[in-house]
């Protein structure tokens, strides 16, 4: 039998093999110890090298792309060497780096040629009066009114009462010489607005930050970037949970709670108090200028219409009534007065559009900053949250639904669920011989728990492993203890209680595999639903944008493993993070994007799921792993053939 | 001019499944049932094949069962207390198949012993050379319990065992596996949770043609309308080519017929409701025939008189064959 030199990098002392090992085998005969969290399979990718020269046969290439293979890339547990070699083991950590580079989010560019100039609609203008005298009788408003007329051109503008207060003052404090804020709104193309936002003695350099806030209030999560309005840039980005959830956890218990005597009151102060610390705390945050929330002059939000509307405390008890009419899909603009929102008092608050009572501004804004009413391509967007919401279209149409998926993608509502900070298990591998989980922790401590990365890929993991069925059910009869009786039905022990934080197993439950079941088929059947309404097959999607601050972990093969995306190429897939934000930032900038956003708004079709039993076929269908029909994810047979095939060999 | 009938050319068709074993094939049955191998909806012979005619089966219990109704026992009298000699009387009242249910108690009121269902299981393959279904009680593991020893007990007679369901299948599929018997696979009235149950079950390595499934159904008036629907569609995704609807269907219209008031009931109802007999005879009569017209196979029935009607339905519809 033949034998072969094999080398490694970093490692020069070659060893001698016989012709049929494998990389693996012989990287262990030279002393070298490569991860393979899911037993040797081929399936994780974990234990990839780089045959720099020589030889070898690929048993199985299921993660490696045609380029890799180019490039000399080779799972180790699946490459039979076949001549001398020379391989090289990449470090860990820039595997680690390359097979999550999908879960970054993408930098926060400023729009390309922003200029406040041309697209901001709060301006920012120093001017010089002429002071009063005997001759020139002329009341400071008048003076400061007529002022802005002759220097901007500016007619009919509109100046609250309490700023009518600070004017005198400011022009004698500031002899004369005055900054003005004013915010320019376009009623249509030839009717602009104009309101005074603040008035400052004293001349301010142009240069100076002009601040604004973009917030997504979230209905568990409420994100806030603080953005100079003169430069575009992003100064600070913060997010904190929405002091609401200790009120409910989803929208549906939140308008419950607002019903009550004083809950809606309570609510909107909840969340306001969440928004407010947030603004303190960005405003901490930004280096090289001292920057007070009074200094912010203008806000964008999104969010879900009923965030929108405890926000604002508007009754929302007729967003969860039949036929589903919400008090507003689009409201006025207010000043942060009005509502107790710490910013300059008069600044001016823009809440963003929605569609309908589950589809808000956190979909339109979302659909903005995805592209999606500009795309070429037949694009699928959407965002996971407590409520998964969708958009279907391109630059010709958009179609929209939402379907409740629960927060278990969230952590919550599973047993040993939590959110996904530092301590939760983002992901799991389990060796489909032992049936022993590997994972990884967010901040690599001890787990505390699981969260909605973690829980997909535990079910992916155990679905393929033969763990649980297709329809969820723990095998009993497997040579493992970590399958046992619990409390609600069998179990399968995740961390025993010596490696976990608490103390306690870490558990996967009956209950928890039908909560993530239920969720991911909701999700799945808005997509084909929503695909069958405008008549296109969901394969013919070009590209899936992928939203919600839960989209920037999410792994795209475990999650075609359960069937909650569709069965599509990866890379027809793109994580964008917190597209509402970044929409409500986009809108905050440029007043274009903000009247596209009205666009948006208005052309999308919305389809209520509830109309019609299409949406029920298509969860219970859905309501299995991956699917009650497998031809609908051929990758996800192929990956189940390829590990019967490993277990025959 | 003629009129030219539309015929539809189906890709698919349901699988054939034979019941019970000839003693040359390791059974002691003196017939077998086949059913299935339609290729076409029902009874459309002008369009396709219906090659096995649908079967009766009735259903008996191991002991007398405390909740029928009394026009029930009238009808079968004393060998109600035997399941020998009431396998013997279905047999003569013409049944093609006997369904026997095992009680959860026996007459003691102590839970069924499995040497108690294995007894009645083989006095009843005793007396009756018809194949033969065997319902568990309907409780996880009492079924688990009985059904085991049972199906090990007559290993090769190619009984069908049930009832296997999502959340408790496994068991019952594995002994039927390693026995040479049939499962029969019920699930909530739902086109998808059929078939997910059926795709469970062959996944465990049961070859389909050994799989009946029951899509559960409701007595006429009581929900029929969408069982019948739920057939319709399964037999349509089945004639369309998708494998795993392609099973059987088996219904059990004596059971939902006989358990609502119309026909539980003689005393304290409308007059018009007209004779008590009559009325629940037909209306298990009726229940059958429309799930015959939905793509049933195995119609399991309880009243010898709705037997010989349904029967006579059954050959009126076979029949219809020449007249195409």
């Amino acid at each position: 039998m033949a034998e072969y030199k094999v080398r490694f990098d970093p490692n020069t002392e070659p060893v001698v093999v016989k012709s049929g090992t494998l990389i693996i085998e012989a990287a262990k005969q030279a002393g070298l110890d490569i991860l393979q969290p899911c037993g040797g399979q081929g399936r994780c990718g974990r234990c990839i090298v780089q045959v720099m020269d020589g030889t070898v046969r690929h048993r199985s290439s299921l993660r490696l792309s045609k380029e890799d293979i180019q490039a000399g890339y080779a799972l180790a547990c699946q490459s039979i060497i076949e001549s001398d070699i020379l391989v090289r083991i990449p470090e860990q950590d820039k595997i680690e780096r390359r097979l999550m580079s999908d879960r970054t989010a993408l930098e926060i560019e400023i729009p390309p040629g922003y200029s406040p100039e041309y697209k901001q609609s709060l301006r920012r203008f120093s001017i010089q009066l002429s002071p009063p005298s005997y001759e020139d009788q002329t009341d400071d408003l008048t003076r400061l009114k007529k002022e802005i007329t002759l220097k901007l051109g500016y007619r009919n503008i509109f100046i609250p009462l309490g700023l009518i207060n600070k004017i005198s003052q400011a022009l004698r404090l500031g002899n004369w010489n005055v900054t003005i804020f004013l915010h320019i709104g376009e009623l249509d193309d030839r009717m602009k607005y104009v309101q005074l936002v603040d008035i400052l003695p004293g001349i301010i350099a142009e240069e100076d930050p002009l601040w604004g806030a973009a917030i997504d209030i979230g209905t568990t999560t409420v994100t806030l970037w603080l953005v100079d309005l003169m430069t575009g840039k992003v100064h600070a980005q913060v997010a904190e949970y929405n002091d609401q959830i200790r009120r409910g956890e989803d929208v549906i218990s939140r308008i419950i709670y607002a019903d009550k005597n004083g809950g809606l009151t309570e609510l909107q102060q909840l969340v306001l108090g969440t928004i407010n610390e947030l603004m303190e705390t960005a405003c901490k945050r930004v280096k090289f200028h001292r920057v007070k929330p009074e200094d912010v002059y203008k806000v964008s939000v999104a969010g879900n219409t009923t965030m929108m509307h405890l926000f604002l405390g508007v009754p929302a008890n007729n967003i969860r009534l039949s036929p589903f009419i919400p008090s507003f899909n689009q409201a006025p603009i207010i000043y942060a007065k009005e509502i107790g929102l710490k910013t300059h008092p008069f600044a001016i608050v823009d809440c963003l559009p929605g569609v309908a009572s589950y589809v808000g501004a956190d979909i339109t804004a979302g659909v903005l900053s995805a592209g999606v009413d500009l795309a070429d391509q037949l694009t699928l967007f959407l965002d996971v949250g407590t409520n998964g919401e969708m958009v279907l279209g391109s630059k010709e149409w958009l179609v929209t639904c939402a379907c409740s998926a629960g927060p278990a993608f969230e952590g919550a509502g599973v047993q040993s669920g939590m959110r996904a900070t530092t301590g939760a298990i983002e992901e799991v591998w389990i060796n489909s011989n032992t049936y022993e989980p590997t994972y990884r922790v967010i901040g690599g401590g001890k787990p505390r728990g699981i969260c909605g990365s973690g829980l997909i890929s535990l079910l992916a993991e155990m679905f393929i492993t033969g763990l649980i069925d297709k329809a969820g059910n723990l095998n009993p009869s497997l040579p493992t203890n970590r399958v046992r009786e619990g409390e609600h039905g069998l179990e399968y022990v995740v961390v025993w209680a010596v490696e976990a934080y608490s103390g306690e197993d870490i558990v996967f439950t009956r209950v928890d595999v039908d909560n993530l079941l239920r969720a991911k088929a909701a999700i799945y059947a808005g997509f084909l639903v929503l695909a069958q309404s405008v008549g296109v097959p969901l394969e013919s999607t070009e590209q899936v944008l992928i939203g919600g601050s839960f989209g920037k972990y999410l792994n795209i093969e475990k999650s075609i493993q359960i069937g909650l995306l569709p069965d599509l190429p990866w890379e027809r897939f793109r994580f964008l993070g917190n597209t509402a934000v970044k929409g409500a930032y986009y809108a905050l900038l440029d007043k274009h994007s903000r009247k596209r956003l009205d666009e948006i708004a208005s052309k999308m079709t919305y389809i209520e799921l509830s109309a019609d039993n299409s949406f029920y076929e298509a969860f219970m269908s859905a309501l299995f792993l991956p699917h009650t029909d497998l031809s609908k994810f051929p990758s996800v047979e192929k990956a189940m053939k390829s590990i019967q095939y490993s277990e025959t060999i | 001019m003629p009129v030219e009938i539309p015929k539809d050319k189906w890709p698919g068709s349901v699988r054939t499944v034979t019941i019970g074993a000839l003693p040359k094939d390791g059974g002691t049955r003196k017939c077998t049932v086949t059913v299935g191998g339609e290729t076409t909806m029902p009874f459309l012979h002008y369009e396709g094949e219906i090659p096995n005619r649908p079967v009766v089966a009735i259903e008996i219990m191991d002991r007398q069962p405390d909740d029928w109704s009394p026009l029930l026992a009238e009808a079968w009298k004393d060998v109600m207390d035997d399941p020998a000699k009431w396998a013997v009387a279905a047999e003569q009242a013409g049944a093609d198949l006997l369904v026997l249910e095992l009680s959860l108690n026996n007459r003691n009121g102590e839970p069924t012993t499995p040497d108690e269902a294995v007894s009645a299981v083989k006095s009843v393959l005793a007396a009756s050379g018809l194949p033969l279904i065997v319902f568990g009680p309907g409780q996880a593991e009492a079924d688990n319990a009985l059904l085991v020893p049972i199906s090990e007990a007559t290993k090769g007679e190619r009984i069908v065992l049930g009832i296997c369901e999502d959340k408790n299948y496994r068991t019952i599929v594995a002994t039927a596996m390693a026995n040479d018997h049939l499962v029969s696979a019920r699930t909530a009235m739902d086109v998808n949770l059929a078939k997910q149950l059926n795709i469970l079950i062959s996944d465990m390595g049961l070859p389909l043609d050994r799989i009946l499934m029951d899509p559960t159904t409701g007595a006429l008036g009581y929900g029929i309308e969408y069982g019948f629907s739920v057939m319709e569609r399964l037999r349509l995704a089945a004639l369309q080519g998708d494998k795993m609807t392609q099973l059987p269907m088996i219904v059990t219209p004596g059971y939902e017929a006989w358990k609502i008031k119309e026909s539980k009931v003689g005393e304290g109802v409308p007059e018009t409701w007209g004779d008590w007999l009559n009325r629940a005879i037909n209306w298990e009569t009726l229940t059958a025939i429309t799930l015959l017209e939905s793509g049933a196979d195995v119609l399991v029935l309880r009243h010898p008189e709705s037997v010989k009607r349904v029967k006579r339905a059954i050959d009126e519809l076979m029949s219809a064959k020449e007249l195409v």
